[in-house]
């Protein structure tokens, strides 16, 4: 459907070899010498989904511990090793997995191998109850930094814990309560270490400017003897039914600037047509501004000061979708819910036009464009696809999967799905009347579902 | 959770730390320089890979040359080119742009106006013709304008309520003097945005929009597009007048040492943002200075994450910087330099006094060079990673544009940066964060900073209220 922006979408030419060290560890190539540079992209099989009850938080926590030193490598030896060979470094948390990564200079491969190799195999000889101590710290002021001090900072947490219910795997973020951070010991890290850090629980992906022969060799050099084991605890059934059965609301009052209003949907899960589809019918809906929720909130109503609609996709469980609406001065949440179920209705019954099918369409390939367009990003996904589908190759034809859709499985899936029987609801009241009295620098709100160690 | 039986992994093989191979040569793009017949210059950059193509535009039109009374209409002008023009209106224009798998932005600051352009190159001439409808024909339907300032009204409350964004604009507000421009919020307040309407909109583009006065930098994959055609038939069909380039005034500012409580009852965490104005790009300075703050707080492996987070855990970040506001030949110049991130609110007087500790004994010992020498590396070495994207090539070539650099700044730059020693690093930081030159502002709950701050003897305290 629609005209696309590549002959051919399947990522330009990008090809990606697989590999299997005999301890499990999984390994991706994927080669590119237009840019003397190398991403390494590690995966690990665990994410928040496989925290117990009174330890949400851990994996996450788990993470930033994993940059205070391994046996060969001091303190906070791996930041100051990749930033002092031009690198740079992350790792990330989810729901659903845990990622580490560098993108090197293309002749500091090696280095990066041998980082992750180090804290693979021999973490705990050097995890101590001052790491444990310091990040337990440092990860609470993440979570104030980045929600609790935030105007509608745990909207996201609240809507999660309404759409999956409680002792569901993705009933709480990865960021976790305070509580459980505060409860988590240094046995707790190291027993999480010891059942999920393994080499045959995780993925390990290369790409850019690479000799895959020799970087195979330096794969196999480090992270060879590493022992696989068969500790790993799989996470709880995630599967729900696909509609939350009735609505569900809950009012707040609290600080903030400005009215809102939320609600998130049980959506099919990543990695199925119906997943695409429902991406295609959020980006038509809510996802620029084209879509059906801006022009009509936004641009005709003047009801709202923004309005959209956001995917988290999720391959264990239903994907999330996530509308946020918040509201101009003077509009109440009867006005703006009602618009919304007019909206989403009627394009239940109609589906997009296929003017709107080829904007959704294009805005999606522009994404995976953008995605593809470093060697960190396909580095990722190769990991994503390996690690969540069981075949990275995936990862390079996504967007003609995207492209594939129908613009009548997009209004199936709205009609499935978005309803108002499928939503919980989070109207946000405030507490005192938000006068706006000066102006300050603009900047990007975001949603995360992924916490980061570094920022 | 149960415990695994099975082995750890510390019986993995060791090997010594691999050194690294030999680099690759690598240098920042030399872009190709022309000007179109209707004057509008032109930078375009061949980056092999880069699909999606990035196109920006500098328009002078800097903030101070805003109309008395009328803050934010540069910003509100900038949105309105986006709202229809000659061909469109503006939801197909919206629409349009979507078709192409485009996005336009718009960011009026100090210096001028940037439009944005990212588009997959297969679709670049059609996209290239929505941007120059929107630069050489924008309709500025007095309704649309009526609608953004409306949104733009609504938006200000979300911005006072960011920690981050109340203290950047209480620290312009404490820099700069009363009548400056910079003293005030870049997007405009309350009071001036309401006056502004279609004819002011009409008037500020009238004024300071036109091709001879404008810069576009093209980068990314061109390979089989033939770009004069495409810009010939778009860009280079947008026509205007001759223009004098504006006169830049001098940039001043009261960097007396004192602190601002921005009061916030309750809040969890306290927004810390302390700054002063220094030396930009054109100072010869620059590459030390830049050397410098990347020692002091570049990084979680920096003097101050060292201690603030990795040692003591009081927060998740704090960086020091160096933004430019406005920069040019003769030495008008300025930027800010500043050092921000969030505490714990009870440990905010211990975090500042830990803080002013790492300037002190950075003043009085000076960096390592083993400090100097991984900065370099890295500052140095990440280039060819930070500037993989054809937007990120095209940001700095814009930036060098709107600042009056030459194309092979940034090139230079590395160069620089590897020659720049360790005593030139420590003068340039140390002098760029003097402890007693520093403008202290804290969003956070007053009730419960403010005596700890005052203990610490770092300025005169005062409180204000949130808002």
């Amino acid at each position: 459907m629609g005209h696309t922006a590549t002959p051919e979408p399947a990522t330009g030419g990008l090809t990606a070899t697989e590999h299997r060290l005999a301890n499990g560890l999984r390994v991706v190539l994927s080669e590119d010498h237009l840019t003397p540079v190398a991403a390494v992209c590690l995966w690990y099989d665990v994410g928040s989904r496989h925290e117990v009850k009174g330890r949400t938080g851990l994996a996450h926590l788990f993470e930033h511990l994993m940059f205070q030193g391994s046996a060969q490598v001091p303190g906070n030896g791996h930041f100051e090793l990749v930033q002092g060979a031009g690198g740079s470094l992350n790792g990330t948390t989810s729901f659903e997995r845990t990622n580490y990564f560098e993108t090197m200079p293309a002749h500091e491969l090696e280095l990066a191998l041998w980082l992750e190799a180090d804290r693979m195999g021999s973490l705990l000889t050097a995890l101590d109850e001052e790491s444990m101590e310091n990040q337990r710290d440092v990860v609470k002021n993440e979570r104030r930094q980045r929600y609790d001090n935030v105007p509608y900072g745990t909207a996201f947490e609240r809507l999660t814990a309404m759409v999956y219910p409680e002792g569901h795997p993705y009933h709480h973020t990865p960021i976790g309560s305070m509580a459980d951070l505060d409860a988590a010991s240094l046995e707790d890290a190291r027993s999480f270490f010891r059942t999920y850090y393994a080499p045959n629980n995780a993925v390990l992906s290369v790409v850019g400017d690479i000799d895959p022969e020799r970087t195979l060799a330096w794969v196999e050099k480090y992270f060879g003897s590493i022992p696989g084991h068969d500790g790993k605890q799989p996470p709880r059934d995630g599967s729900l039914p696909d509609t939350l059965g009735e609505q569900q609301r809950v009012v707040l009052e609290e600080e903030v600037p400005a009215r809102a209003l939320m609600a998130a949907y049980r959506l099919p899960e990543d990695g199925t047509r119906a997943g695409d589809a429902a991406d295609l019918a959020l980006t038509a809906l809510g996802g620029g501004e084209s879509s059906r929720l801006h022009n009509r909130l936004v641009r005709r109503d003047r009801s709202a000061v923004t309005a959209g609609f956001g995917l988290l996709r999720l391959a264990g469980a239903p994907s999330l979708g996530w509308l946020d609406v918040k509201f101009s001065a003077g509009f109440e949440v009867a006005d703006i819910e009602a618009a919304v179920d007019e909206e989403l209705a009627r394009f239940a019954a109609e589906g997009p036009s296929p003017e709107e099918m080829e904007r959704a369409q294009a805005q999606l390939e522009r994404e995976w464009l953008d995605r593809l367009a470093t060697v960190g990003g396909r580095a990722d996904e190769l990991c994503r696809y390996a690690v969540l589908f069981g075949d990275p190759q995936l990862a390079l034809t996504a967007v003609g999967r995207v492209l594939d859709i129908t613009a009548e499985e997009v209004r199936a899936v709205a009609a499935e799905r978005l309803r108002p029987d499928n939503r919980a609801v989070l109207v946000y009241e405030p507490t005192e009347p938000a006068e706006p009295t000066e102006s300050a620098d603009s900047g990007d709100a975001h949603e995360n579902a992924a916490e980061e160690t570094g920022q | 959770m149960s415990d695994s039986a099975t082995p750890t992994g510390t019986t993995m093989d060791f090997h010594p730390r691999p050194e690294g191979g030999e680099p690759t040569p690598w240098a920042f793009p030399a872009p190709e320089r022309s000007t179109l017949p209707n004057g509008l210059t032109v930078l375009r950059c061949h980056r092999p890979g880069q699909q999606v193509v990035a196109v920006d535009v500098n328009l002078p039109a800097p903030l101070d040359a805003e109309p008395e009374g009328l803050d934010g209409v540069a910003t509100l002008m900038a949105r309105a080119l986006t709202e229809g023009t000659d061909k469109h209106d503006a939801e197909e224009f919206a629409a349009e742009l979507e078709r192409f798998g485009a996005t336009l932005d718009t960011h009026a600051d100090h210096p001028g106006l940037r439009v944005s352009l990212e588009v997959p190159v297969s679709r670049l001439t059609k996209a290239l013709g929505l941007l120059a409808d929107a630069l050489r024909a924008p309709a500025f339907p007095d309704s649309e304008v009526e609608r953004l300032v409306r949104n733009r009204l609504d938006e200000i409350p979300h911005e006072l309520a960011s920690p981050a964004r109340r203290a950047a604009m209480e620290l312009s507000k404490e820099l700069f003097p009363a009548g400056s421009r910079m003293s005030r919020p870049r997007l405009g307040t309350a009071q001036t945005v309401e006056r502004i309407d279609g004819p002011a909109v009409r008037a500020f583009y009238e004024r300071h929009v036109r091709p001879s006065t404008a810069t576009a930098v093209v980068v990314g994959d061109l390979t089989g597009v033939d770009l004069d055609k495409a810009l010939a038939g778009t860009l280079g069909a947008w026509e205007g007048s001759a223009a004098e380039p504006l006169p830049m005034p001098p940039i001043t500012a009261d960097d007396t040492g004192r602190v601002v409580i921005v009061d916030r009852p309750g809040a969890v965490q306290t927004q810390l943002l302390l700054g002063r104005i220094g030396a930009d790009r054109h100072d010869r300075v620059w590459p030390a200075q830049v050397l410098g703050t990347y020692c002091l707080g570049g990084t979680l492996t920096s003097r101050l994450d060292r201690v603030l987070r990795e040692e003591k855990g009081y927060t998740y970040g704090v960086r020091s910087f160096g933004q430019v506001l406005r920069s040019e030949p003769g030495g008008n110049g300025a930027a800010v330099l500043a050092i921000s991130g969030s505490v714990a609110t009870d440990v905010t007087g211990p975090a500042l006094g830990d803080l002013w500790q790492v300037l002190r004994t950075l003043a009085a010992e000076g960096l390592t060079d083993a400090e100097r020498d991984v900065a370099v590396q890295n500052l140095v070495g990440v280039a060819p990673l930070k500037y993989e994207t054809a937007a990120a090539v095209a940001d700095t070539l814009a930036d060098q544009v709107e600042q009056h650099l030459p194309d092979d700044f940034q090139a230079q730059m590395y160069a620089r940066l590897a020659a720049t020693g360790t005593v030139e690093a420590t003068a340039a930081v140390v002098s760029a964060f003097p402890v007693d030159r520093l403008v202290t502002i804290l969003v956070g709950d007053a009730s419960q900073i403010a005596q700890p701050v005052r203990e610490l003897g770092i300025g005169e305290v005062t409180v204000v209220t949130g808002g």
